[in-house]
Parts: C-alpha cells; structure tokens; sequence
C-alpha cells in the first residue's frame, strides 16, 4: 500500500510540472551553478546572484551531486552567471530531482510506521497520506524532513545514537532545524546519556554513552564544516547563515506573535491620531511596504533580535522542564512540537514556510486522542491557509483549494470517524461542572474555523469589489495572517496546556 | 493494548464477487478498500470527483491546440471565436459571417452554449470576445476563461450523467463497483486530454448522450429521445450513435403491441419538435436552412482529412482510392460499407431491445461509422470510446485495451499540441489504477496479442523520439501508428459484434428482479 502511495504520488507531482514555479527554482539552480564550476574555496563567497549559498555544507555537497547530473538534461544551467535561466529542460531537471529526493521523505515514513506498535495502522497511513500531499509543492522540503523522520522513527526504536546522529547530519543540511535542538539535546542527554542503574528509578551518568553520541555529532560536524575551517572560511559562512540584518517580519508577515503585535501597533496608530498622542512618525507605512527591511513600531516598544531569542527560549525552557523529569519519547515529541512553536511564534524574521516545522511533529500525534486532534485541526487549518498567498496566482488556487479540500477529507474525516469511538468517552468526561466551559469552547472554535470561508470570500472576491481602485492592497495579505496567528496561537496555548496539565501519558494510553 | 479494535490489513481482503473473482486487486480497489477501513467510504465519490478536478486542472494548464501559433491558431480560436461570433453578429448571419475564419460549423446548441459563454466572459473582460479585434486573442486570464468552462460544463453534464449511469448499472453489485466504475469511467484519459488539452467540449455532448441512456433506462423513452437530440444539436459527430438508439426505440415499439405504435408517434413528434425549436432562428427560408446543413455537413471535402486511423485511410497505403474514383463515388462507396457494418448489430438490437444490447450496439455503430464514413477526424475516437468506457468493468481488458489504442491513434495531435507529458502521466495512471495490462483474459493469445500490441506501440514512441522519421516518408510514424491502431479497431469491431450478438437475453430482467429482492 505505501508502494502505491510512492507511485500515485509520483504521478500526481508530475501533474504540477505546468504549475507556477517560485523562486526557489532560481535559488537551487543557482546552488547548482555555484557547486559545480567553482572550486569549494569560493562557495560562500560568490555572490553574483542575489540568491547566495546559505545553507550549510551538506546541502552545498547534496547540490554538487545533483549538479553531476545536470548535463543529462542542459549543461546551461549550470554557468553561474546564466541567471533566471530557465528552460524546459533545467525545469524538467530541477522538478525531477525534488520528487527522487522525496524517496528519502517515503523510506523514513516506512520506517516510521514499521517499527511501531500504535494500535490503528489505518490512522497512520493517513498520516502518511497528508504529509506526502502537504509539502508537494515545496521544494526540497520533503527531503529535509525525510532524514527529520528518520531521526524520529530511530528515537521511537529507541535508538538513540542513531537518532541523534541523523539530527546531526540534518543540522548540517539546513540549519532552521536548530530550533528544535533543545529538545533533541535534553532528550538524548536525559534517555541516552543517563541509564537506570536500579529498581529505585535512579539514573546515573554513563560517560561511555554521552562520549558515543558526542564524538559521532563532533565527527559529522567536521566533516561538513572541516574543509572550511581549514580554509579559515569559519566566519564568512556563519555569516551567511545567520544573516541578522534582516528585519523582524518577513515582507508577507508569518502568522506569528510579532503579526499580532504589528497589527495592534497599527491599531493603536489609529487611537493615536484621534487622541493627539506623540507618534514614531517614521514607523507609519514601513511594515505594510512588503520591503524586507527594518521594521518600526509607532506606539510599541522596538523589538531587538536579541529580545526575540530571550523571549524563544524561555518559552522552549518551560517545555523542556517537563521533559528533563520525564524523558520518554511521547513528551520528547511534545516538547519538540512546542520548541518549535515557540521559535515559529518568537523567532526573529521568521518566513511562513517554517509553520511546517511545527505541523510535521504535531501530525504524528495529531491521531493520539480528540483533544490533541482539536489541537491540531486548528493549527493546520491555520498554518495552511496562511501559505496560500505564497500561490497567489489565480490559476493556481483551483489547485491549492482541490489539494486543501482532499487533504482535508483524508486527513481530519478519517481521523475523526476512527477517534468517534473515543468521543463517547469524552462526553462522559464532561459532564461535571466543566461541560458548559468545554461546550463554549467547542463552540468558539468552530466559529474560527469556519471564519476561514468568509475570510476567503473576502480576500479572493470582495476586497477586490470594494478597492477597485487598488487602495489598501496589503489589506488581504494583512487580515489573512492576523486571522492566521491567531489560531496558531490558539493551538500553541491549548497544546502546551494538554502537554504540562495532562497525567502522565504513558499510563492513559495503557488504561485505555 | 486491550481495547484496541480488531483491523484487517487491505491487502490481504478478497473482495469476493458474483461475477469473477479478480486475481490482481488493483491500487484503485486497494484505496477503496482503504476507504471503508478507515470509515470514510461514503466520501470516495467526492474524492474521486476532486481528484478529478485536479487531473484535469493541471492538464489544463499546458498549451491548448494553436497556442501562440498564427495565424490561424486552433481548435481552443475555434472556440473562443464563435463566442465573438454569437456575441456580436445577429444571428441570421451566425452560419454566413466571414467563413474562412473559422466560420461556424456545428448545430445551433453549440452556438447558443457559446453565446451564453461570451455573456459571462464579458463581464470579466469584453476585450476577450470583441468583433474581429480579438481574433486570436490570447492571454493568461482568457485561457483561463475558457478552460473553466469547459471544466464547469463537463461537471454540470457529464459527471453527473456518469455517476446516474453507474447507479443504474451496477444497482445489483457492491457499492465498491461502482465506485471503481466513477473513477474509472472519470479519469479515461483519452478525453480529458482532448477536452482540457486540446481544448473541446466533447463532453457536453457525451454527457447528453449518456443522460438520454440513463432517461432509456428508467423507461422515459420521450425525455430520452430529447436528450439525444440536444446531443445531436450540439455536435453532429454523435450521428454516429443514431442507428443504435434509432434501433432500440423501433424495437421497443415494435415489440409492444397495444401501446407501440402510439409510442412510436410520440417519440416522433417529440424528435419533430425538439429539432424545431433547437432550429427554429435558421427556418426562415430555405435557403437559410440549407446553409446551415451545408455548413454542418461538408460532404464537399475529401474521404478523410489528416491521417486517421480508419479503414479508408488504412487501406491507402495499398489502394489509392482517392485516385481512382470520384468524390461522388466514394461518398456512395462509404455510405454502404459503413451501413453495412452497422447492419447486423442494429438488427440484432432491434429485434431484442434490451438496455445492455443497447449500450454494445452504440460501440458497436459508432465505432462502424468511424471505420468506414466519410471525413473522419482522428477526435471521433471519443465517441465509440464512451459506451466502450462505460464498459470498462464488465468488458475490462477489451475496454482497457480499446482506450489505449485509441489514446495512442491520438498521440500524433496531441504531439502537435506539446502535451507529451500529459499524454504519458494521464495514460499511465489510469492503466496503473486499474492495473488493466495484467487484466486476465480467455483465451490466454488475447493477452499475448494485447502485450505484443503495446509493445508495438513501445517501439513507434521510441522511434518517434529517437530518430527522424527519413525525408521521402515524413509522415512514417504516423502513417504506422495509423495503420496500425486501424488493424486493432477492425478487431475490436468483430469483437464487440460477437459479444453483443451472444449477449443472453435476460439481463435486464436479471437486474430488475435483484434489485427487488
């Protein structure tokens, strides 16, 4: 059956050959220029192309790979400066590339659900079935978190050399995965590096254990950044992987936390004009501009980038706390989906894209019981709908909206059909004095979801009725992530209430 | 553990079935099964409807037929211009203005869906359809116009069509029949490749085709008889499943004999009027009238246009016909022999009017017409290919097989409109769904013949590809694939003879008394 879902998902990412390509084509044709026909020594120097090298080393070694096979289909596309070159046959290529590297994505998530013991293999296969849809239009994406499942599925083994091992060669691909380093380290540090030593629950120290792990993550590290250390190029790539110049919002503001404060600032300006406050002057029309520049707040205190790293890891430490006391693979996975949470919310120029670092994780246990699957509906829902305008043409959205509404029926109809069973219990539950809380809850929540229809009539046909005259054009991209934050928010804080409220899991799900 | 309900794994359920047991459980009937476990079966039809949608859509968004080429584009201008055309011209004048550019020439029902289009073009954008000016307008917005409209009708009329056929076909089987037969049926390469790549609106007239089958079915003869005139209204081509409906109506009023004959005149005067109204703008003299006959049926060009693969242009490469007789002569030549080809399954449907004959005979008279008449377009394969498709369960490795071939007799336009890739991806995943290459088949030569055939088909692509074609012979590939799917097609057409001739009498009452039980 997966075998099957490897072939018709293959056909239908050939489908979207035709479709709208963004940028990232010319990003990654770039890389593939840069690897092959330059020495290492000027891999993070070139900069003809706006689109520099800014991933680690593995990923500039997994580039030249590709980039060995590139002459098959047109040697042109790989002359550095042949910029926005794209002909059929470097599109053909590139497309190409991405679903044979999503094979890694299929293997680990045969892993995944093969060394296992959940109870309902069909949820599963859902699961399955909606990560493999979701990231399909993304590219490379689904390679990335296919070593990510990998690491995963080995700490669900309960190997844990080898899971630590495979975040490491990940980090090393792409660094936004070092959001969800704490958790990883904690994890292994409190399950790998701490045995049992006795019946009394008391751990002790294994040195042999934490010397394994540690000098496997060292090694790995070396080889990807080694050759350029030695080179003495150390600085010039950190520089361009952390690149702190840019400002607090990416253009098209991610649904996060700074969204929110953005637009309460804007709000306030309104306040502001009526009752004669003294106002930044400066900051009135610099977010809404969509330049990926520095960012003023009129009424607001300024946001440093350091205040957003405090602010990220205060939040990834509360979560962390629980998981030091229990280190077991269920909190390990919490803890990993509020990590990054916390970094998607807080973080500092955070792009949309990176909901999905969220998203991944939280599908695994999105099936466990209704009140994570609550959890979880929302976030998607959410989180989905704001990587909408990154398809913005029209031709486009039939797609996006057929894709969304098949994903939506495999995924939350079949998971909701199998948790029915569960429900019953659920109504049990409530019939204390919290029903009347839970019910407005339930309530509130369906209302949110279903403000996403008239939010799409608004931003797709009505703004576009009213403003024909184009006036207030950020006004649809603006209203979309608010409306977005909020409910990522909203998971967030229901999540991390499951997560430090609940018992301990483990035994629920034994019980039930 | 304890607690956890018991699950099955899919692959290893055998779906047992009255009619034969399948020994290859194809991914289709895997995911359907997958489906029911995981208790959203009653959601497959709106899957497979989406799923639709998104073939379709991302075939859509190659280039149609003429893109970008001037000056006279394609198929897709044919289209858009006639929007222009009914928009702006006054309609005494639809079937005389200015006939070299793409001058009207289907019935009225085509003209009047056209205008309706234009109408509601316009309010998006007037510039789409202005007269003359936007004589092969092309734009990104427009494209899109008019793709969705061809999507939009197909769901409108034939979807629906399909999924009531299937209702009605299968009521004695499993839910899960027909929801293979959905999907199958809705994913049949051939014309979604030619509707939304090449760019037509063939479906509208199937889908009339097969609503009138299904009005025959709940026994509303007279609504039936309407909805296959508006077929013939919208696109002459579907003349060619006349004799087979003219056929089961006679019989059936034959065959009763206190109510026939006055069902006999009903379905008379209803065809009379239908056509009248359809017409009635084009009535006012007869001058007018005889244009638009003469613009609907150009008996004045040759026996066959391009290279299709039918006898006439088969046969070619032995006999030049075209060089030793008169066009006069062929036109009476083709008439008989396609008459004649028709002749026994027609009788034979008239004297059993059954409503499984009934569908046999259609294959069976339009693929007749399409061996044998006179100025056949290679698209015309669509139409002996709906009653094979809507076989595509009960006849499957002779419905696969057909469809294959016919997509393949296809390959040389949609070559010329640059969908390849569709071409292949569409084709493969419907064969892969259905897993119809290992369909068994007795006898075991068939499946011989059947690989052997693709292979051929293997081997005239790879050359297609690999080499050029040599200079005396430019048209090499395609005169073989021509000659080729020809030869197949004359087999299918005894075939398809044979199995409607030893069809048992009594399926229908078979159904009908299941059903009640």
């Amino acid at each position: 059956m997966l075998e099957d879902l490897l072939i018709f998902s293959t056909f239908i990412k050939i489908l979207l050959f035709p479709t709208y390509r963004s940028t990232d084509f010319e990003v990654h044709r770039n890389w593939l220029a840069i690897t092959h026909s330059l020495p290492i020594s000027k891999w993070y120097y070139e900069d003809k192309s706006e689109w520099t090298l800014d991933y680690p080393p593995f990923f500039a070694w997994f580039e030249w790979i590709l980039s060995q096979f590139a002459p098959l289909a047109d040697k042109e596309m790989l002359r550095v400066d042949n910029l926005n070159y794209t002909s059929d046959a470097t599109i053909y290529f590139q497309r190409a590339t991405v679903i044979i590297s999503e094979l890694v994505l299929f293997y680990a998530l045969k892993k995944y659900l093969t060394t296992n013991n959940m109870k309902n293999k069909n949820l599963l296969n859902i699961l399955a079935a909606s990560i493999f849809l979701n990231p399909g239009i993304l590219i490379y994406n689904g390679f990335l978190y296919g070593i990510f499942l990998f690491s995963l599925a080995y700490a669900k083994e309960g190997n844990d050399l080898m899971c630590g091992i495979m975040f490491a060669v990940l980090l090393n691909f792409k660094h936004i995965f070092l959001y969800l380093a704490p958790a990883y380290f904690i994890y292994l540090l409190r399950h790998y590096c701490f045995r049992e030593t006795s019946e009394q629950g008391t751990k002790k120290f294994s040195i042999k254990h934490f010397l394994f792990l540690g000098v496997s993550v060292i090694i790995i590290f070396l080889l990807s950044f080694g050759p350029f250390i030695i080179m003495g190029q150390l600085g010039q790539i950190l520089s361009r992987l952390f690149p702190f110049k840019r400002g607090l919002c990416h253009a098209y503001w991610a649904p996060n936390f700074w969204a929110l404060y953005s637009a309460m600032d804007r709000v306030l300006i309104v306040f502001a004009k009526r009752f004669g406050w003294t106002l930044n002057e400066s900051a009135i029309g610099s977010i809404t501009r969509g330049l990926v520049g520095d960012v003023n707040f009129a009424l607001l205190p300024q946001v440093e980038a350091n205040h957003t790293f405090i602010l990220t890891l205060i939040f990834q430490a509360a979560s962390l706390v629980k998981l030091w006391k229990h280190p077991s693979y269920k909190n390990f996975l919490v803890s990993l989906i509020l990590n990054g949470y916390s970094s998607f919310l807080f973080g500092w120029h955070v792009h949309e894209k990176a909901i999905l670092l969220v998203m991944i994780p939280f599908s695994l246990i999105s099936a466990d019981n209704i009140a994570l699957f609550r959890s979880y509906i929302i976030l998607a829902v959410s989180g989905i709908y704001s990587l909408f305008p990154l398809l913005f043409k029209l031709t486009e959205s039939t797609i996006k909206i057929v894709i969304c509404l098949l994903w939506i029926i495999l995924t939350f109809m079949g998971i909701l059909s199998n948790l029915n069973y569960k429900r019953n219990k659920i109504i049990k539950y409530s019939q204390n004095d919290e029903s009347k809380l839970s019910y407005l809850i339930n309530i509130i929540e369906n209302t949110y979801m279903y403000g996403f229809i008239i939010l799409q009539f608004f931003t797709g046909i009505v703004h576009q009725v009213i403003y024909k005259d184009g006036k207030y054009p950020f006004l649809p991209l603006l209203s979309t992530s608010v409306y977005c934050a909020f409910g990522v928010m909203y998971s967030w804080i229901r999540l991390s209430i499951i997560y430090f409220l609940g018992k301990n899991d483990e035994n629920q799900e034994e019980n039930s | 553990m304890s607690g956890s309900p018991k699950t099955v794994d899919y692959d290893e359920v055998v779906i047992s079935n009255n009619d034969q047991v399948p020994i290859v459980v194809s991914p289709a009937e895997k995911w359907f099964n997958w489906l029911e476990q995981a208790n959203i079966g009653k959601w497959s039809t709106v899957i497979t409807l989406l799923f639709g949608i998104y073939v379709r859509w991302n075939v859509g968004l190659n280039p149609y037929s003429g893109q970008n080429i001037p000056p006279m584009y394609g198929d897709y201008e044919a289209q858009r211009h006639w929007m222009e055309l009914t928009l702006h011209v006054p309609m005494n004048q639809w079937y005389y203005y200015d006939l070299e550019w793409w001058g009207l020439d289907y019935p009225p029902l085509t003209a009047y869906i056209s205008w309706i289009c234009g109408k509601i073009g316009s309010i998006f954008n007037p510039e789409w359809f202005t007269l003359d000016v936007s004589r092969g307008f092309e734009s990104e917005e427009s494209k899109l116009f008019m793709r969705s409209s061809v999507l939009i009708l197909e769901y409108l009329i034939y979807v629906p069509s399909v999924i009531v056929f299937v209702n009605w076909w299968f009521a004695d089987k499993s839910s899960k029949k027909r929801r293979l037969a959905v999907l199958f049926i809705l994913l049949q390469p051939a014309l979604i490749l030619i509707d939304h790549g090449h760019f037509q609106y063939n479906s509208i007239m199937l889908g009339l085709t097969i609503w009138s089958l299904n009005c025959f079915f709940y026994e509303y003869d007279v609504l039936g008889s309407v909805a296959f005139c508006l077929a013939l209204g919208f696109k002459q081509m579907s003349l060619y499943f006349s004799p087979a409906i003219f056929a089961y109506l006679l019989g059936k009023c034959l065959k009763n004999k206190s109510q026939g004959f006055i069902l006999f005149v009903k379905l008379g005067v209803t065809v009379v009027i239908t056509f009248v109204i359809m017409f009635f703008p084009f009535l006012d003299s007869i001058e007018h009238i005889s244009q638009v006959i003469f613009r609907i049926f150009p008996l004045k060009r040759g026996l066959y246009e391009d290279k299709v693969a039918n006898f006439w242009c088969a046969i070619n490469i032995i006999i030049k016909l075209r060089e030793i007789f008169e066009i006069h002569v062929l036109t009476k030549i083709s008439l008989f022999t396609t008459l004649l080809a028709i002749l026994p399954s027609c009788i034979n449907l008239g004297l059993n009017p059954d409503k499984h004959r009934l569908i046999y005979c259609l294959a069976n008279s339009a693929l007749a017409f399409f061996m044998f008449s006179f100025q056949v377009h290679e698209k015309s394969i669509l139409l002996p290919a709906l009653p094979i498709t809507l076989l595509i369960l009960d006849e499957s490795f002779w419905s696969s097989w057909f469809n294959n071939i016919a997509l393949f007799s296809m390959f040389p336009l949609l070559k010329k409109d640059r969908l390849i890739l569709s071409y292949f991806i569409v084709w493969f995943m419907w064969n892969w769904m259905g897993s119809f290459v290992q369909q068994d088949v007795k006898p075991i030569v068939l499946r011989y013949i059947s690989w052997a055939s693709y292979i051929v088909m293997g081997v005239i692509h790879f050359f297609d590809f690999n080499i050029a074609p040599p200079k005396i012979y430019p048209d090499l590939y395609i005169v073989l694939n021509v000659t080729f799917s020809a030869g197949i097609y004359l087999l299918m057409l005894f075939y398809f003879n044979y199995r409607q001739i030893t069809l048992p009498y009594n399926l229908d009452e078979k159904k009908g008394k299941r059903k009640a039980e």
